[in-house]
């Protein structure tokens, strides 16, 4: 029965690193940029979703600023930071030490305003009740995994069926033949960046409804999206997702031998596993680095 | 006073070991490791122990800690071995946070949470010895060193390795010995202000070890410059002293002088990227190319 109960807490959990991953490796796969302010977009959206909350707005308002503030976060991250460095040809460590800043002032910036420690929103949805004989599972859980699934359904469509959806593959790919077909990568490069971290708000919002936010759960946020995308091969979305899927059920199994501190050391050897002995990942296509 | 600026001349000599042995893997090697406040620990706890159990002798506490530091190094060697920039990074990561845990739950070798207390103070083969001194010859040593190295043949090879790893191996390199050298020789240097830390305070434990302070000597050297030599000590100066120069702004409240002090660093490793991706003191020309 603890095994049934496990899963269940990680699939509700994966379901948030799903889509946190996915964001990541989004934008990751489209502009080769390696956004590591991502966690920042997720600990920006959770505090404006709580912030929201303890106004007493409803919560479908505070959804809606929590999608607005971690998109407009995303595009300001674009535009003001990585275009500047990327028009002198930035290496990849100078991206990595100007997002990594940005993550620091916010990380204080939330401490300092919103107070440090843990945080959480009360709601009736985190409440579990028994479904089956020593089986809890509160509401929350099957929005997490609803949303989710609504989601990769719709960035499925997206990224087949539209034209933007289109020409943000054809980035990945090709940057100069689209600017050869008359579209403005740095629009498309943009675009990246929106969906992408607009994609981590819902995860922030499950988790400050659950677990609960932290100043620092960036970082954690962070690790567990470059693990998951790694995992699952650089390119892949949905590499991306069913490896942070297949973590966050690692992570609660895990739960079963050793205490909660390890859960998160189960990630990294996962991660520091496939780094050693295949660095492309499940989906990956083998690469040169 | 004079107690007060001798603390703050050791804490210098420290972080400008540490500053200065990260900088050799990631301003001539091009491994970019954001575990280094893990070895800062190893060597700290070998360090504290070696005082505790044995005697409290600086050197020999150097000598272990660097060997520790230096062998569990591989930890850190295999993946960047296997992998280079974004993969790498995401490994130094994880080893962080894994390490932390570690740290955290094994008593019976760092005493837990707790940490280690009562660590007696240093001596020098029998002879009561200022940390200072001692802190200071090693900060020279570790400078001389990497001044030597990345003049000589090795560095050389490092550089190369940085720039086109595979037309290093190409001219007959090997580039893993190469590789597992450098990561060797910057973690024990770790290790070494490990141990001369842990007998500075008499008392360690894990929260000096977490990834706020990998991230601080990262941003030493990044500030002051990588690939240079004076870059991360001048990168160490500016960021000790400026908690103790925050303290003397009155209308800041003494709670919010950490929180100030990482914003002012995040934000001055953010706009040293936009605008000047060498550091400080850094070659412009050379700090934009290397990747």
């Amino acid at each position: 029965m603890l095994f049934l109960q496990l899963l269940l807490n990680g699939l509700q959990t994966g379901a948030i690193y799903a889509l946190t991953a996915a964001g990541f490796a989004l934008i990751f796969g489209a502009t080769r940029i390696f956004h590591f302010a991502h966690g920042t977009a997720f600990t920006l959206a959770g505090y404006a979703y709580l912030f929201a909350w303890r106004a007493g707005w409803p919560g479908w308002v505070g959804a809606l600023i929590a999608v607005a503030v971690a998109t407009l976060f995303g595009m300001a991250m674009e535009r003001f930071v990585y275009r500047p460095i990327q028009r002198h040809e930035g290496s990849f460590f100078t991206v990595f030490v100007a997002a990594f800043g940005v993550g620091i002032v916010v990380q204080n910036l939330v401490g300092m305003f919103a107070g440090r420690g843990l945080a959480t929103v009360d709601t009736r949805l985190s409440f579990a009740t028994e479904v089956m004989p020593e089986i809890f599972v509160a509401p929350i859980l099957w929005i997490a995994i609803a949303t989710a699934a609504v989601l990769f359904a719709a960035l499925t469509v997206f990224l087949t069926r539209t034209h933007a959806g289109v020409a943000l593959r054809a980035l990945a790919q090709n940057p100069d033949l689209i600017r050869t077909y008359g579209l403005s990568a740095n629009g498309i490069s943009v675009l990246a960046f929106a969906i992408g971290s607009a994609l981590a708000a819902p995860a922030a919002i499950v988790t400050a409804m659950t677990s609960g936010l932290n100043e620092a759960i960036g970082h954690h946020v962070m690790l567990i999206s470059i693990a998951a995308t790694i995992v699952g091969g650089i390119g892949s979305l949905r590499g991306a997702a069913l490896a942070g899927l297949m973590l966050g059920v690692a992570e609660s199994l895990a739960l079963q031998f050793v205490d909660t501190q390890w859960a998160e050391a189960v990630s990294f050897l996962a991660l520091f596993a496939f780094i050693l002995f295949r660095p492309s990942g499940i989906f990956g296509v083998a690469m040169a680095r | 006073m004079i107690a007060y600026l001798s603390n703050l001349a050791t804490q210098l000599a420290i972080f400008g070991i540490l500053a200065a042995t990260l900088n050799f893997i990631v301003g001539y090697a091009g491994i970019f490791s954001i575990a280094h406040a893990v070895f800062f620990g190893l060597g700290a706890y070998a360090g504290a122990q070696i005082a505790l159990l044995l005697v409290p002798d600086v050197v020999l506490a150097c000598l272990f800690a660097a060997a520790i530091a230096g062998g569990l190094s591989l930890c850190l060697a295999l993946p960047a071995l296997r992998v280079r920039g974004e993969y790498f990074v995401a490994a130094s990561l994880g080893l962080q946070m894994v390490a932390v845990t570690l740290f955290a739950e094994l008593k019976p070798l760092t005493g837990g949470i707790g940490g280690l207390v009562g660590i007696p103070l240093p001596t020098l083969f029998g002879v009561p010895v200022g940390v200072l001194p001692v802190a200071l010859a090693a900060l020279a040593l570790v400078l001389l060193a990497t001044a030597l190295l990345a003049r000589g043949a090795f560095g050389r090879t490092l550089t190369a390795i940085r720039d086109a790893e595979s037309a290093a191996e190409a001219l007959g390199k090997n580039v893993a010995a190469a590789k597992t050298l450098a990561v060797g020789f910057a973690c024990a240097g770790a290790g070494v202000a490990g141990a001369l830390y842990a007998l500075h305070t008499s008392f360690v434990n894990v929260e000096s070890f977490t990834m706020e302070y990998s991230v601080l000597v990262m941003a030493m050297v990044i500030i002051g410059g990588t690939g240079t030599l004076w870059g991360p000590l001048i990168g160490t100066v500016i960021l000790l002293s400026l908690p103790a120069g925050l303290a003397f702004l009155p209308f800041i409240p003494p709670s919010e002088v950490g929180a100030i002090q990482q914003i002012l660093y995040g934000l001055a490793m953010t706009l040293l990227m936009i605008f000047r991706p060498a550091g400080l003191v850094g070659d412009l020309s050379r700090g934009r190319a290397t990747a």
